[in-house]
């Protein structure tokens, strides 16, 4: 070995060590174009530049068609960006992998699969391919999937009667509980969040934000969570993104018009004061959202 | 009471009885029909009457096929013997094995079709050879089978993929592109590769729907199954239908007709039962 090079282990240590360092996640100088028939690209996203800790909860709210759904589905390797690129744990994302766990608003469940199957769906592709998934090892393991599986439906406020339902069985809260179980057992480097409890009805959606932040309270995984709704972006997170277009320069595609940190209710801040940073993160949030262009109102206070 | 009336709820026993009233009519329009010439020529053959049609059924099962060397101790066999060495024993597993392995020869075109909705090379190498290939009339290219292929077994087959499997892969291909992306990407979130993805979400999926496209496309299959026994054959259930056709043998060619749509009926309501019981959160639309 030549004296002062690196061992393997050393080498990833190193590397873990300066990852540990890194941000999570950048986003670098993303633009994002669609191409439109018989005219110019339709430019979405233009020039976003963003940086996010690990533990961070960020809310990324705006108007319909800003394209914040755009950005985090970038995020997820669903789609690349046009110019820019997005890092995520020091590795560029070329493609949707178990490092970023997802709960779209629709789809979020295997509808073939029972909830339990649901779970341990990731468990078992992790562990078992095709062929190695009908041996007798995949069925000794799956007990301890299922065991992993029931523990984090409970953890979820399910119960165990509920393990044997399919997806369609369930109401839509119940979906979307399982649908983070199924991602948080995974262990994901990030939590991305589509406009997961828009279809919910107002008591379960309350009840959802509640859990949610119990749960990133508990296990520090960092959340991207995407809604249209002003309230539900500042109640949950640490940090609001607000993206739109700006009117001012009319240049095409939206930019982040603000980024704001949330008082946290842990703080330690009179009730009044915590009210008041609240309302002013609030304000500030709707008049990024004010200065847009004069499309209909589809942001909810 | 409107018989036109789009909201109305016919009670369970309307319901049965309206359901067996034309197999009603039919049958009893039938049997006049057959007195009524009988009575005029005993000797018509066209329509036969319940006995001869009792005959037939009795011959068919019982005896052997009249080209075949008669067996000696035929009266001496028992009656599950004669008829399992009856023509319509030995008729029938001819076809259904012929049935079979074009059944069999669907389940590649179901994964061909998967393969080209879930990967996008696949597909475009695929698509537009198999649209055409789906274009293709499978009866007029029957004569260059039997050039190619010979009379045997392989050309009749070869009449089915032609005439089927394009369906399937057609079909298959369209329902793996309906399955949601977020399905997929939910999946290759969760550590699925590629093919964990095809095979473990999508087709895991749209199995039933598969499942229910195969049995639609049953009929299909047994028309160009018949078609290729009634040409070029020498057992099966369409030959024979074919050789009975020259000498006017309804009392045997109805038997046969009800015999295939029974067992076709059969073969139906098992795939139906099995899809529901395997597939329990399935709901089809």
């Amino acid at each position: 070995m030549v004296p002062g090079s690196l061992t393997e282990e050393g080498a990833v240590a190193l590397l873990d060590s300066k990852t540990r360092d890194e941000p999570l996640m950048r986003l670098e100088d993303i633009h994002v174009s669609y191409p439109v028939a018989g005219g110019p690209p339709k430019k979405v996203l233009n020039g976003i530049d963003l940086t996010f800790e690990r533990g961070q909860f960020v809310s990324v709210v705006g108007r319909t068609g800003c394209g914040k759904s755009t950005l985090l589905r970038l995020v997820l390797g669903a789609e690349m960006p046009t110019e820019g690129r997005v890092i995520v744990g020091g590795r560029e994302v070329l493609r949707p992998d178990r490092d970023r766990g997802y709960v779209p608003q629709k789809y979020s469940l295997f509808p073939d699969k029972t909830v339990l199957g649901n779970i341990t769906f990731g468990l078992e592709v992790e562990e078992f391919s095709l062929l190695t998934s009908l041996t007798p090892r995949f069925y000794r393991r799956r007990r301890e999937f299922r065991a992993e599986a029931l523990r984090q439906l409970r953890h979820m406020g399910l119960q165990d009667c509920d393990a044997g339902k399919y997806p369609d069985q369930l109401s839509g809260g119940m979906q979307q509980r399982v649908a983070i179980a199924q991602a948080l057992v995974m262990k994901p480097k990030v939590l991305l969040m589509d406009e997961a409890f828009s279809a919910l009805d107002p008591g379960t959606r309350a009840a959802m934000q509640r859990l949610i932040r119990e749960v990133w309270k508990e296990t520090k995984t960092t959340v991207l969570f995407v809604t249209h709704n002003i309230d539900e972006a500042v109640r949950l997170g640490t940090r609001v993104i607000v993206l739109a277009k700006e009117c001012a320069t009319g240049a095409e595609g939206s930019r982040v018009a603000l980024d704001v940190a949330v008082p946290d209710a842990d703080e330690r801040l009179s009730k009044a004061r915590f009210a008041e940073e609240i309302a002013g993160v609030v304000r500030r949030v709707e008049e990024a959202t004010g200065h847009l262009r004069g499309e209909e109102e589809d942001i909810v206070p | 009471m409107s018989l036109l009336n789009i909201s109305a709820r016919p009670s369970r026993l309307t319901c049965w009885i309206l359901s067996w009233v034309l197999f009603a009519t039919g049958i009893s329009l039938y049997f006049y029909t057959a007195q009524r010439r009988h009575k005029e020529n005993p000797d018509d053959r066209v329509v036969p009457t319940l006995g001869q049609l009792a005959a037939g059924i009795y011959q068919a099962s019982m005896h052997p096929d009249g080209d075949e060397e008669q067996q000696p101790d035929n009266a001496a066999q028992s009656a599950i013997q004669r008829f399992r060495n009856g023509m319509l024993w030995k008729d029938t597993v001819a076809s259904s094995r012929r049935f079979l392995y074009g059944l069999a020869l669907l389940f590649p075109a179901v994964l061909l079709g998967l393969h080209m909705g879930i990967f996008p090379y696949f597909g475009v190498f695929f698509l537009r050879f198999i649209l055409f290939f789906d274009k293709i009339i499978a009866l007029s290219v029957l004569p260059i089978l039997f050039i190619a292929f010979g009379i045997d077994e392989l050309s009749k087959v070869m009449l089915i993929v032609i005439g089927v499997t394009p369906t399937i892969i057609l079909d298959t291909f369209n329902l793996s592109k309906s399955v949601p992306p977020e399905q997929l990407v939910k999946g290759f979130t969760l550590g699925a590769s590629d093919f964990d993805v095809a095979y473990r979400v999508v087709l895991k999926q749209i199995w039933p729907r598969v499942l229910n496209s195969i049995r639609l496309n049953l009929k299909p299959l047994m028309l160009f199954l018949f078609a290729g026994e009634m040409i070029a054959s020498t057992d099966g259930l369409a030959y024979r239908i074919a050789l009975l056709r020259r000498h006017m043998g309804m009392n045997i060619i109805i038997p046969y007709v009800l015999w295939v749509a029974l067992l076709l009926f059969l073969v139906d309501l098992t795939m139906r039962l099995l899809n529901k019981k395997l597939h329990p959160w399935f709901r089809e639309a």
